[in-house]
């Protein structure tokens, strides 16, 4: 799918005021990007806007849908649901964000590895990647989340270590498509090491591509972490996520708790939005089609 | 073509060997072991020798790998740990309810694929293809669980229309036909909302640029209407990607089933994934591993026939 995307050199020369001039025009960039700086914000900042103990218990007040005390609610054993979902969304990010960089990393030098490494071992690799690519990642994710106990550094390095397969891919065919290139043949004859070339020449003529690729694998994360708290196999009790806070909402939706449902899920929904439409901006912005 | 074939599923089939090894592997070389995850963690040494003895897990692992194989041969996958009872018979059981959900969610699905992509082939740059491209970005990223919430919350909880969950079996069809019709009615349609937002822009993309190529320009030249260019040439032209996009996204359909079969209660493989990853029965984990790998593949050969079929020039790819 981003395979048509067309290198924009000088894009990291860009100055800080074209960027911004980039952003302002309403359209798919710049609405991305402002749903992801406001999930960031409720992530991260509105914790100390909103200091109420998550897991304060007011039996009194059990499962009342929003008030002037509770601005979203309380959830079955009385807990502040607005607190709950400032809480699990520091969770869910906390997780997601690391385990994008880190899946980022292991796929870029995974590709550069295959494509600029001896023929055998990109054969190896690339059976390996086809291996783990012949299942959906969360089926994978589902099947390592059982094997080891779950805590947020397990389950960083889990998804990090499970998603980077596609970017490894996409790495490794752009690295062998631009060997051949003059300016590479040249670099190499001058003695420069395969290192070099990497860092000075691949990755900067690959830099758009690995943008608009980042930016989708944080939505996948976060995607993947709230799937995973959804079905148990995630964030674990007493911490909640925005996944478990569903999965919470769910267990008693006969009751027509809909104020247990629709943050959690709107939120987990506007980070993917904000990944997807600020991937799809970046691309029109490099002049891909996709 | 039949060449073509053969080499794609020697790769698959090597793909999904290494897969199950990994998987196979990685499971009985946890600590502790599948042993404690039944017994719990404070069982004595000596009831774990037992049990570890009647699962035959005492042995070298890879001699357990080899009897896997072996075992896999005679068409035995093996018992779960927890519900005693024949790894293969428990999958076929729950692949029916599965291979029914699926079947009519992925025609449902198509179908209005088919008719929202034309529109917006047709419509390209006017207010209607707009209209479908804006909503296709938003349900892009509507996850799984919050779709499948807000319908239960809507109609069922709210308007009392249908059944949220209640499967048990499809043989257990005593209480009819149009009972589990109505039970099938909100899983489908969440994975219809899930699927239609890609399957639909695909096709749209396929529809307009077919109607800028030459052949169209031509039988318009000579007078051709319109309606039969896009019946009788453009559609069929224009499926093939859509046909290559089912056969791939396959499996991830069923990610999508694990996440809504589970929301549901509906009793599909998915849903026994679920059951078994939270308790550990690995024999039923390995095995749908190997079950999903066989059906990716099926999935993308099946798509290389349709093609084939759909587009002599796709034989030979």
């Amino acid at each position: 799918m981003s395979s048509a995307v067309q290198t924009a050199p000088g894009f990291a020369a860009a100055p800080l005021a074209k960027f911004i001039g980039w952003l302002t025009p309403r359209g798919t960039l710049g609405a991305g990007v402002t749903i992801g700086v406001l999930i960031l914000f409720i992530g991260f900042a509105a914790p100390f806007l909103y200091p109420a103990d998550p897991y304060a218990i007011h039996p009194a007040h059990a499962l009342q849908p929003p008030s002037g005390a509770f601005p979203l609610g309380t959830d079955e054993l009385g807990r502040d649901e607005l607190a709950l979902v400032l809480s699990g969304g520091l969770a869910t990010l906390i997780v997601s964000l690391p385990a994008a960089i880190l899946a980022f990393f292991v796929g870029v030098a995974y590709g550069l590895a295959s494509g600029l490494g001896p023929a055998w071992l990109d054969k190896i690799l690339m059976r390996l990647l086809d291996a783990i690519l012949a299942l959906p990642s969360l089926i994978i994710l589902i099947f390592f989340a059982s094997l080891v106990s779950l805590n947020n550094t397990s389950l960083i390095l889990l998804l990090g270590f499970i998603s980077w397969p596609s970017l490894a891919r996409l790495v490794r065919n752009e690295t062998l498509a631009q060997r051949g290139r003059d300016f590479i043949l040249a670099t190499e004859q001058l003695g420069a090491s395969k290192f070099y070339i990497a860092r000075v020449h691949l990755l900067r003529v690959m830099a758009p591509i690995l943008v608009v690729n980042g930016t989708f694998m944080v939505g996948d994360a976060i995607f993947a972490l709230s799937a995973l708290s959804f079905l148990g196999l995630g964030v674990q009790p007493p911490q909640v996520s925005w996944g478990s806070l569903l999965e919470d909402g769910l267990d008693i939706i006969a009751l027509n708790p809909w104020w247990l449902i629709m943050p959690s899920g709107l939120l987990v929904f506007g980070s993917l939005l904000a990944a997807s439409l600020t991937g799809q901006g970046l691309l029109q912005k490099f002049g891909g089609t996709r | 073509m039949i060449r073509m074939l053969a080499t794609r599923i020697a790769s698959s089939f090597l793909s999904i060997v290494i897969l199950v090894t990994l998987v196979f592997f990685m499971a009985h070389l946890t600590p502790g072991g599948p042993a404690y995850s039944i017994l719990g963690m404070k069982a004595t040494a000596a009831s774990v020798a037992n049990l570890n003895a009647k699962l035959g897990l005492d042995v070298p692992i890879w001699k357990q790998y080899l009897l896997w194989w072996a075992h896999l041969f005679e068409g035995k996958l093996g018992y779960s740990y927890l519900l005693s009872r024949p790894v293969g018979q428990l999958l076929w059981q729950y692949e029916i309810n599965t291979f029914v959900f699926y079947t009519v969610s992925i025609v449902v699905s198509t179908a209005l694929s088919i008719l929202l992509g034309l529109i917006q082939g047709v419509y390209f740059g006017r207010w209607p293809a707009k209209l479908i491209g804006g909503l296709q970005l938003g349900f892009y990223a509507l996850p799984p669980f919050f779709v499948a919430a807000m319908l239960v919350l809507w109609f069922s909880v709210g308007l009392h229309w249908l059944p949220a969950s209640g499967i048990t079996d499809l043989r257990a069809l005593h209480p009819g036909i149009g009972t589990y019709a109505a039970h099938l009615v909100l899983p489908v349609a969440t994975v219809t909302v899930l699927t239609v937002a890609a399957l639909s822009r695909y096709f749209g993309e396929a529809v307009h640029e077919e109607l800028g190529k030459d052949y169209v320009r031509t039988a318009q030249a000579k007078g051709v209407t319109f309606q039969k260019i896009l019946f009788g040439h453009v559609i069929r032209n224009a499926l093939r990607p859509l046909v290559t996009i089912l056969g791939l996204s396959f499996p991830y359909i069923f990610t999508g089933g694990v996440i809504v079969e589970s929301v549901f209660n509906y009793p599909g493989l998915g849903w026994l994934m679920w059951r078994s990853a939270l308790s550990q029965d690995y024999p039923i984990l390995i095995a749908i591993v190997l079950v999903i790998g066989v059906l990716t593949v099926l999935g993308n050969l099946l798509a290389d026939v349709v093609n084939g079929l759909l587009d002599p020039r796709a034989r030979y790819e």
